[in-house]
């Protein structure tokens, strides 16, 4: 069967359109066309395979002026196991001051990622 | 047990806060009752905010009576009330000679109910007052001036509060009985009324009401409540009034069409239409008006935007207004007019100020529709006439009819603009960037003295969120500020009335 | 009064990276006025990733990527004073500006206008029905659910699918909110494409071209929207009529550069793009006063927000050298011609200056013209998605440039590289879409 994806690698969003047959060891691709590069071949065999994204979310922080901070994932994880990773980051309470960079989870949840702080936050909160 | 007064005002819009205030003047212990969470949340807000002169009213009629008074003394009363206020005059336009009959037939009217300096102009004198305004010919009338309606609700509330009165809020009447009788110091016996009231918000929600209390007693009832006055009339015993909610469509335009609209702008009124049919006004604050529409509805609180008639104010507003343009338009809003004239009937009827003999000590307020907004403090004045006539009234020595409003920051020159943020730094950080609002107005209009604290309340207060961005920048500010100065959590936060919730609570729990 | 030579309005991605570079070139006087409490912009507010994929290979979060350039700043040592608005600009350079700390009227040399965008709103676009709490526009609620910590509703339906929309309808579905559709009124989408994938295809949120809100509906919080199909005049089509219970409604219908300061002064804007008209150095028809970012025009991806300001920045070093670019002066009748109504920004065209044309697929372009002695970059976007295109920038009969594309959408910004030798005369640059 056709199929067409939208690669997510890079901002380009190349429209890749891919023959894929379905066999025992799961579907293969047969033919691709419209890949600019060579991440786009990589993105749809993922996507058949092990769909995988980063999240992106906020977590607590206590400070005099701000409650929350942003966190992302250093690599992405199953498509399928995002709300747990957002459950997660529920039970984070970080204090001030939190840095860019500073890991606030190590591999979440076993899933080969770890969850660092995007935002700073310093000492009074701001 | 119940909160006794001598005079409980339903309603707390212009007509209910305009008495408070007059009666506030006297030794009397006074509440206002009202529905929402804020003055002037009806009526009162929802027009063209216009002083009219006075002509557009039947001679011998109330209407024509009280406006042309609230006309004549309005400088004096924004003067006292700290308000912003400006007679622009306004043209009242026509083309044909029809038209040309109509403004003779005003002009007459208005002469004859005292409105001074009424004119008759050409087309040449139309292009000097208003150079953007077409027209043959026109009524001029140099005493019609433009206001901030809320801000003036306010303002007489705040004087009247200032001055002693009680005002509650969340406070919806359900019932009210005539109860035995009361010796008053005048050896005069009195029926009580006792009036039940319900909240709308459950009392753990109504961490605004300052007291518990639902239900009262007075001696006196004024019945000032809009929409509703023919309900609380049936609850006095008066059946005769039913209100005929007839909703009018505005659209507010970007202040940068300002230069082009210096006084308002009106068609020659059509006698059956209902209303002053669609004109233009400039606001007080620098935007334009333009409506309004009448349409009978069924529901006195249905103030939805329609499609046609906001396709038809275009149209409309185009034709007489050419600067308008579809992206000048930065909001729309609607009023409902409390009608005493059904559509069949069509027209005005007169106000209705009554107290009946089976009702002693109950004055009605039926039917206040324009010019009630003029007529404000005339009608007060009557209905304390009509009080000290059945009793003296002894005067208020405290009375105090000043009162301060909240500093403009844009309005004063850079001077004092720079003197002010050094006497005090959170008039030098600008929240509202469309409207110039600073962190000081935002946080005095968070702590007026009424106690309200929705977010509306602080945007007619100050004029934030009012601007082209309509709050884009400066909502998520407000907002913090509001729930930091009230201790609100996100959840309790109201946008207007109960349960206007604008949150559900929180990301993540703090 | 105190002096600078350089004066940016603005410390989000453009003003930073304009700054940065104009430092390295070796101007030492700048100051940068940014009205909120800590330089990044809107940047702040964009957690997700995706920023810095051309810039720095990497998939950054937006505060990710402003911390670069907020770092490499301070280092610097540019003076960047927060919690300050700017009130005034004049055409001659004056900067007035508020802060708790005071109030201080700056003079110029040049100035740089970097002050980004607003959301166009549901009154603007004149929706029918109720004003009620629970109508927000996606800038709005995202900056709630981001900066605030507050969550806005529990069932949400968005209206337009610009990336904004997008990335909130999956920021609402991780945070526990039901986001049913999100409703577009034109035959194509507005988003990036992987925007599309990553938040509606994922969450199995559907999108319905060629739809738009036509009431909203609820007594005191919103309760339910209509949404209704529109015609090819994007009219709604009558007895297409859907009602959808929700208690939240996002709008994300479009950015509006936010050009008030700049009217002041006198600069004048295309109609287009909402934005000054500008010629190949990024000044506007006020000289001395350059414009980069979203408020010259709206931007997609913030590495090109940073390249153009940094090209701006080396325009802005030339200015305070020679004290004058080539440049028209509008100054002087700057206010009646902004009065004008602007039927073409090439009509502004100073005569010493090669106007560019756009034909009607293309919806503008940035800059509206060029001196001709100088390569330049020509951005714009196309009105409607076309495939194998072509963009043919002539002059008369003569073709300069012309580039293939495998596919154009409104959604992505288009820049083309122009030497001043591609010129071949000082005719007007027409810049026209061909396509199948």
């Amino acid at each position: 069967m056709n199929r067409t994806f939208i690669c997510i690698a890079c901002p380009v969003g190349c429209e890749i359109e891919a023959r894929i047959e379905e066999s025992s060891e799961g579907p293969i691709i047969l033919e691709i066309a419209g890949a600019n590069c060579i991440r786009g071949r990589t993105y749809v065999e993922n996507e058949l395979k092990n769909p995988t994204r980063i999240v992106t979310s906020s977590v607590r922080v206590t400070g005099e002026n701000i409650s929350i901070t942003s966190v992302r994932l250093t690599a992405p994880v199953p498509r399928n196991r995002m709300m747990d990773v957002i459950e997660e980051l529920r039970k984070v309470r970080l204090t001030a001051p939190v840095s860019i960079g500073q890991i606030v989870i190590q591999n979440i949840l076993g899933l080969g990622s770890d969850v660092i702080v995007t935002k700073p936050v310093d000492i009074s909160g701001v | 047990m119940a909160q006794t007064y001598d005079v409980i005002i339903i309603g707390g819009g212009v007509v209910g806060s305009a008495i408070a205030r007059e009666l506030s003047r006297y030794k009397l212990k006074i509440a206002v009752l009202e529905k929402e969470l804020d003055v002037c949340t009806e009526t009162s807000g929802r027009n063209s905010a216009v002083l009219h002169a006075g002509f557009n009213n039947r001679p011998g009629s109330l209407m024509a009576k009280f406006c042309v008074e609230g006309n004549l003394g309005f400088d004096r009363t924004a003067r006292e009330l700290d308000i912003p206020f400006k007679r622009t005059g306004k043209v009242v336009v026509g083309f044909d000679e029809e038209d040309l009959a109509g403004l003779k037939a005003l002009k007459d009217q208005g002469d004859r109910n005292g409105c001074p300096d009424l004119e008759l102009i050409d087309h040449n004198r139309i292009k000097e007052l208003a150079p953007f305004i077409d027209g043959e010919f026109a009524l001029y009338s140099p005493m019609t001036g433009i206001l901030n309606t809320f801000i003036y609700t306010i303002a007489l509330a705040e004087n009247a509060h200032q001055n002693g009165v009680d005002y509650f809020f969340d406070r919806e009447v359900t019932s009210i009985a005539r109860t035995g009788q009361s010796m008053t110091g005048i050896h005069r016996v009195s029926p009580e009324y006792e009036i039940q009231t319900k909240y709308g918000m459950s009392p753990e929600q109504n961490s605004l009401s300052r007291t518990p209390y639902d239900h009262f007693r007075s001696r006196w009832v004024i019945n000032s409540a809009g929409l509703n006055a023919d309900v609380i009339a049936r609850m006095l015993g008066n059946s005769d009034y039913t209100i005929y909610p007839c909703r009018g469509e505005y659209f507010i335009l970007d202040r940068k069409l300002a230069p082009y609209l210096t006084m308002p702008a009106y068609p020659v009124p059509n006698a059956k239409a209902g209303g002053l049919g669609i004109h233009l006004t400039p606001t007080i604050d620098g935007t334009i008006l333009i409506g309004p529409s009448a349409e009978y509805i069924d529901a006195k609180d249905d103030y939805a935007s329609t499609q046609s008639v906001m396709d038809l104010l275009i149209e409309d507003g185009a034709r007489i207004f050419p600067p308008l343009q579809a992206n000048s338009i930065i909001r729309s809003y609607t009023g409902i007019r409390p009608k005493l004239v059904s559509k069949n009937k069509g027209g005005y009827a007169d106000f209705v100020i009554e107290e009946r003999n089976t009702y002693p000590q109950a004055v009605n307020l039926i039917g206040i529709e324009s010019p009630g907004l003029t007529s404000s403090l005339p009608i007060a004045r009557r209905v304390v006439e009509m009080i000290g006539q059945k009793e003296d009234l002894q005067s208020n020595p405290d009375f105090d009819p000043n009162r301060k409003g909240i500093l403009c920051f844009k309005d004063q020159t850079r001077d004092i603009q720079r003197s002010l943020i050094q006497s005090n730094p959170n008039y030098g950080e600008i929240i509202c960037r469309c409207e110039t609002v600073t962190r000081a107005e935002i946080l005095a209009a968070i702590r007026n003295p009424l106690g309200v604290a929705t977010l509306s309340g602080i945007k007619v207060r100050t004029r934030a969120m009012m601007g082209r961005c309509q709050g884009g920048y400066c909502q998520t500010r407000i907002t913090e500020l509001l729930m930091k100065e009230k201790n609100l959590q996100p959840q309790d936060v109201l946008y207007l009335r109960n349960s206007s919730n604008m949150f559900t609570g929180r990301v993540r729990d703090i | 009064m105190t002096a600078h030579d350089v004066i940016i309005i603005g410390g989000g991605p453009a003003g930073l990276a304009a700054a940065i570079e104009l430092k390295r070139l070796g101007v030492a006087d700048i100051l940068i006025l940014e009205r909120e409490k800590d330089p990044g912009g809107i940047l702040r507010q964009c957690i997700h990733d995706g920023f810095g994929l051309h810039r720095f290979n990497e998939s950054l979060s937006g505060p990710e990527y402003a911390a670069r350039f907020i770092d490499q700043a301070k280092e610097m040592e540019i003076e960047c004073l927060t919690n300050t608005s700017v009130l005034e600009i004049t055409s001659g350079k004056q900067v007035t500006a508020a802060s708790p700390q005071g109030m201080t009227t700056y003079q110029a040399r040049a100035v740089v206008l970097a002050m980004g965008c607003r959301e166009r709103t549901r009154e603007a676009i004149r929706i029918p029905g109720s004003r009620l709490a629970g109508v927000y526009t996606a800038g709005v609620a995202q900056s709630y659910l981001n900066l605030k910590n507050i969550m806005i509703g529990r069932s949400a339906v968005i209206l337009g699918s610009g990336d904004i929309g997008l990335i909130m309808a999956r920021r609402l579905t991780l945070e526990g909110a039901q986001v049913k559709a999100v409703f577009e009124i034109q035959p194509h989408a507005n988003g990036l494409p992987r925007n599309i994938e990553q938040c509606l295809n994922d969450f199995n949120i559907p999108l319905f071209l060629s739809h738009t809100v036509t009431n909203i509906k609820g007594r005191n919080r919103l309760e339910g929207v209509t949404v209704s199909q529109v015609d090819d005049n994007l009219r709604p089509i009558p007895g297409t009529e859907k009602d959808y219970a929700c208690d939240t409604l996002i709008i994300s219908v479009g950015l509006i550069p936010e050009n008030e300061l700049s009217e002041m002064a006198g600069v004048i804007l295309d109609p287009r793009t909402h934005g000054p008209i500008v010629d190949e150095n990024y000044q506007t028809t006020v000289s001395g006063i350059f414009a980069a970012g979203n408020v010259l025009q709206v931007h997609d991806l913030v590495d090109f927000v940073s390249l153009e300001a940094e090209r701006l920045a080396m325009s802005v070093a030339g200015y305070l050298e020679t004290d004058t670019l080539l440049s028209a002066d509008f100054s002087k009748d700057s206010i009646k011609t902004s009065t004008k109504k602007i039927n073409k920004p090439a009509d502004f065209a100073p005569a010493e200056f090669i106007p560019i044309e756009a034909d009607q697929s293309i919806a503008f372009t940035v800059p509206q013209y060029v001196s001709g002695q100088a390569d330049f970059i020509l951005s714009l976007r196309v009105r409607h998605p076309v495939r194998n295109c072509q963009i043919v920038l002539q002059q008369g009969d003569q073709i300069i440039r012309s580039v293939k594309l495998r596919k154009a959408i409104p959604a992505e910004m288009i820049q083309i590289p122009i030497k001043s030798g591609d010129l071949v005369s000082r005719e007007k640059i027409t810049a026209v879409l061909e396509y199948e």
